[in-house]
């Protein structure tokens, strides 16, 4: 296993690598910079923008500018962002709470609507529970996203007035007091039910067939032939063997999580990381663009790390040495 | 202060989603809306209620994406940025009508009699918001520290740079800028290089706390806590807390120079474009500046009223005629160019019925235009000049006489030497109408026997479109783009022979004149400099190097509980106040 591990990471290094180079040269080979937004204003001075311009190496070749860039890199130093004119690593840290936080909570909204109606429907097939459950799993399949959401907002913040309709906390809240995470929570209401019902259609989907599946294997039959009580024929047989694809996923879960959703952030004002990798790429601000999607991709690369040694650990079958 | 084109990226990503939105909701803003009297927009609340005490507004930072937070003057690049700031801190110097400075703010300025020398004086009882007074030496270290090489914002710009000796302490040449004299702690002079009406329009008078930022390096201001996390001013209120990137919390300057300002609080949030007219309706924000293509919701709403005011920007059609000459920094024509003929280009601009695009593709919010001097500088704008209107029979005309004539009867004219036309045409990307209306244009020069394509058949992104035009690229013929003038009326910097934003490249000689005038020590004659204007603007008419399209309507939803808000204009935030204690629903 440690073996195993050490070479999932040691073979990160070139792949990181690769993807760094490319990145850098995509994020470059795109029209403009981050001073041509200054192009529609008549009275900035041509001569300042060349000359920070050049103060900020844009003018360096390629190869030279990578090279600047990697070596800081490595050294942990992101660079500064253009546009916010603070450090990249300052500026995705106080984004990435945000978006951990509406990450974690849509993440265990989704697995905890997801996997008892997946099982329940799997389990009961053509019952009733299960043909709402597969019309519901239909219906937030086809639905979009941002229309979704918006429709949340205005069904539950400016209808019916329960949930604030943008923003992470209450401007007036204090830090530190039972308000400010009572604020916190009611604001992280919406944004996380929007991403979580739509997020499930999959999941439930995924286990209903494996459950099905499942249920008509041998093994099954055999357990049941020698008279292991159902409810333990579903939690000890069945429910283990179709969880193997949903824990294959939850490594790439949480990558696409870390990405942040564009969307959902930008409906409900909420400053995270998804609208500042959008941001970033229209304002040309490079440092940003090509910090998040080198965090984005070491993240993937460790999601599918994360998800060979879950599903190592819970199918035996497919441990490697 | 300068608008930069952020706000239009801001647009541009927000128009990208509604486009989305409208494609599988059939938003209501695809609804044809009936004409507009956009003139007729009323620029101060008519509330006459009596106002609350202490009362708390909500103020809409209309975005799509979280404020920067550099909330500085000297620092800030962006305008949600710029929204936050203006309600803590302020110019020295007052503005009038025409965006030219004068006694109305914290301190009052004397001309020397050649006109090179400002000398400003600080009233006494301004303060910054943390107690200490502002000083002249405030005033003095703004300009040291944007004249300085580690700056990193965009304010060294050309008004700064003409003042005496700015040069040399920018090349670390000089200690201090020998042109900025502090005389005692409430006076400074500034003495230009030379004697031009800019120093009117174009001087930035916001001091910088030099005992706040003591012991910060110039190049970490920026991202330092007084900018980021506790900044100040002397405006009407100051800086409680900040949610990074969503909020600010504002109260109450018990100390402003102006008097105690009638609201007790202000919050600032920002609101997402798609939704900030259900967020107006439901009460939830006070104020709000709201974007053009929401207009028609905007409308239906009655707990607002809903102010509106000319837009400092011009939309603009223009030709390109030569190339940019880095070394000598000229622009230098190419006579052979293929809409270097003046008939052609002013046929194109007939062609188009331009009053149809704005009352159906902009809600009647885009009016046209009629000169390169937008309305809202009433004194520079030349209103007798005719709007541009569609004539197809002068067009026809006018191509005819140049010599444009169809010499192979399939309905496109042909070059003066016979030879075939095609004209490319460069047109941006992103807006909801950004397509309907290239395709308008093209169909309407169509209509004249003009052969016109889109660069590489399709729309042009952002970046890649002024990429392609401040390049030179030879492809581009004609492209369609807009300027964002700034306070400052001054053209030069858009226009002439070493203006490297002509980006048409088209050099005149009676242009370089005229606009070497309208900055002449003569030009402090508001009528001198009026009729140097109108001559230019007539000329530019004339010569059609670019086309003037739409002048824009910027418009303002404002919560009938909120009293004396102007934007005439600017809006006098310690006068605002409230007249009841929740906004009206």
């Amino acid at each position: 296993m440690l073996k195993f591990l050490l070479r999932r990471i040691l073979i990160m290094i070139p792949q990181l690598f690769i993807l760094s180079v490319l990145i850098f040269t995509l994020a470059k080979a795109m029209p403009g910079d981050a001073l041509s937004g200054q192009l529609e204003n008549a009275h900035a001075d041509p001569k300042v923008i060349a000359e920070q311009r050049q103060k900020l190496g844009l003018d360096d070749p390629i190869q030279v500018q990578y090279i600047r860039w990697i070596n800081h890199a490595i050294h942990g130093d992101l660079g500064m962002s253009y546009t916010h004119k603070i450090p990249v690593t300052d500026l995705i840290g106080e984004r990435l709470w945000n978006t951990l936080l509406l990450a974690a909570a849509t993440l265990i909204v989704s697995y905890a609507i997801a996997i008892p109606f997946g099982v329940a429907s799997g389990r009961w097939t053509n019952s009733w529970l299960d043909k709402w459950v597969t019309c519901y799993t239909y219906f937030t399949y086809a639905t979009p996203l941002f229309i979704f959401a918006i429709l949340m907002m205005f069904l539950f913040s400016f209808e019916l007035n329960l949930f604030p309709s943008g923003g992470s906390v209450d401007p007036q809240a204090v830090p530190g007091t039972l308000n400010y995470f009572i604020s916190k929570f009611t604001h992280l209401v919406l944004p996380t039910l929007s991403g979580a019902l739509l997020a499930t259609s999959t999941t439930i989907q995924f286990l209903r067939n494996e459950v099905i599946d499942t249920k008509i294997q041998d093994f099954v039959a055999t357990a049941r032939s020698k008279g292991v009580p159902e409810s333990k024929v579903y939690s000890r047989h069945i429910l283990r063997n179709s969880f193997l694809p949903i824990a294959a996923f939850l490594g790439y879960d949480i990558t696409g999580l870390i990405g942040g959703s564009v969307f959902v952030e930008s409906i409900y004002s909420y400053p995270g990381l998804g609208q500042l990798f959008l941001d970033s790429i229209q304002q040309r601000d490079f440092t940003v663009v090509s910090a998040l999607v080198m965090i984005s991709g070491f993240a993937a690369l460790l999601g599918t790390l994360l998800s060979d040694i879950i599903l190592s650990a819970v199918d035996p079958r497919i441990r490697i040495d | 202060m300068k608008r930069k084109a952020y706000p239009s990226l801001l647009v541009t990503i927000f128009l990208v989603l509604s486009l989305v939105l409208s494609a599988c909701g059939g938003s209501s803003s695809d609804k044809v809306v009936k004409k507009e009297e956009a003139s007729k927009f009323p620029k101060t609340t008519t509330n006459k209620k009596k106002a609350i005490k202490d009362g708390v507004l909500t103020y809409g930072l209309v975005s799509d994406t979280p404020f920067a937070g550099t909330l500085n003057t000297t620092f800030y690049d962006g305008q949600p940025d710029w929204e936050i700031i203006q309600w803590f801190d302020e110019s020295l110097l007052g503005m009038n009508k025409d965006y030219e400075i004068d006694d109305s703010g914290a301190a009052t300025y004397k001309l020397s009699k050649d006109k090179k020398t400002i000398t400003i004086k600080i009233k006494k009882n301004v303060n910054w918001s943390d107690g200490k007074p502002v000083t002249a030496q405030d005033l003095e270290y703004k300009f040291l520290v944007i004249a300085n090489k580690a700056y990193t914002g965009v304010r060294y710009d050309g008004t700064v740079q003409q003042i005496v000796g700015i040069q040399d302490y920018h090349d670390g040449k000089a200690k201090n800028i020998s042109g900025i004299k502090v005389l005692n702690d409430k006076e400074v002079s500034i003495t230009f290089k030379s004697a031009t009406p800019t120093v009117l329009t174009g001087l930035n008078t916001t001091p910088l706390p030099k005992h706040y930022f003591k012991g910060v390096a110039i190049k970490d201001m920026a991202k330092s806590t007084q900018v980021r996390k506790a900044p100040i001013g002397f405006g009407p209120f100051k800086v409680k807390k900040i949610v990074p990137g969503e909020s600010v919390e504002l109260v109450r300057n018990d100390n402003y120079w102006r008097g105690k300002p009638k609201l007790k609080s202000v919050i600032i949030k920002v609101v997402s474009p798609k939704v900030i007219v259900s967020a107006l309706k439901k009460g939830e924000i006070d104020v709000a500046s709201v974007p053009v293509d929401q207009y028609p919701d905007l409308k239906t709403g009655k707990n607002y009223q809903i102010l509106g005011s000319y837009d400092l920007a011009y939309s603009y059609i223009g030709f390109k005629l030569g190339k940019w000459d880095a070394k000598k920094g000229e622009n230098i024509m190419n006579p052979k160019s293929k809409m270097n003929n003046k008939n052609l280009r002013q046929a194109m601009g007939l062609a188009i019925n331009f009053k149809e695009i704005g009352d159906k593709l902009y809600n009647g919010l885009y009016e046209p235009a009629n000169s390169l001097i937008p309305p809202s500088f009433p004194t520079w704008y030349d209103s007798s000049l005719p709007k541009a209107k569609q004539d197809v029979k002068k067009a026809k005309k006018l191509l005819d006489e140049a010599g444009y004539k169809d010499v192979n009867k399939d309905g496109i004219r042909e070059d003066p030497k016979g030879k075939k036309l095609t004209i490319t045409f460069s047109s941006m990307s992103g807006s909801k109408v950004a397509e309907p209306l290239a395709n308008y244009y093209i169909q309407s020069w169509k209509k004249i026997g003009l052969n016109v394509k889109l660069l590489n058949g399709r729309l042009q992104e952002f970046n890649s479109f002024y990429d392609n035009i401040e390049k030179d690229d030879p492809k581009i013929d004609v492209y369609a783009a807009a300027w964002a003038t700034g306070t400052d009326v001054d053209p030069s910097g858009l226009y002439g022979k070493t203006a490297q934003f002509d980006m048409t490249r088209w050099t005149n000689s009676e242009n370089d004149k005229l606009l070497t005038e309208g900055l002449s020590p003569k030009a402090f004659d508001k009528n001198y400099r009026k009729s140097v204007y109108k001559k230019w603007q007539e000329l530019m008419k004339e010569e059609s190097p670019v086309i003037p399209t739409f002048f824009r309507y910027q418009t303002y939803a404002v919560n009938k509980r909120v009293k004396d808000w102007t934007i005439d204009p600017f809006t006098k935030f310690y006068k605002v106040s409230v007249t009841s204690n929740k906004s009206v629903k």
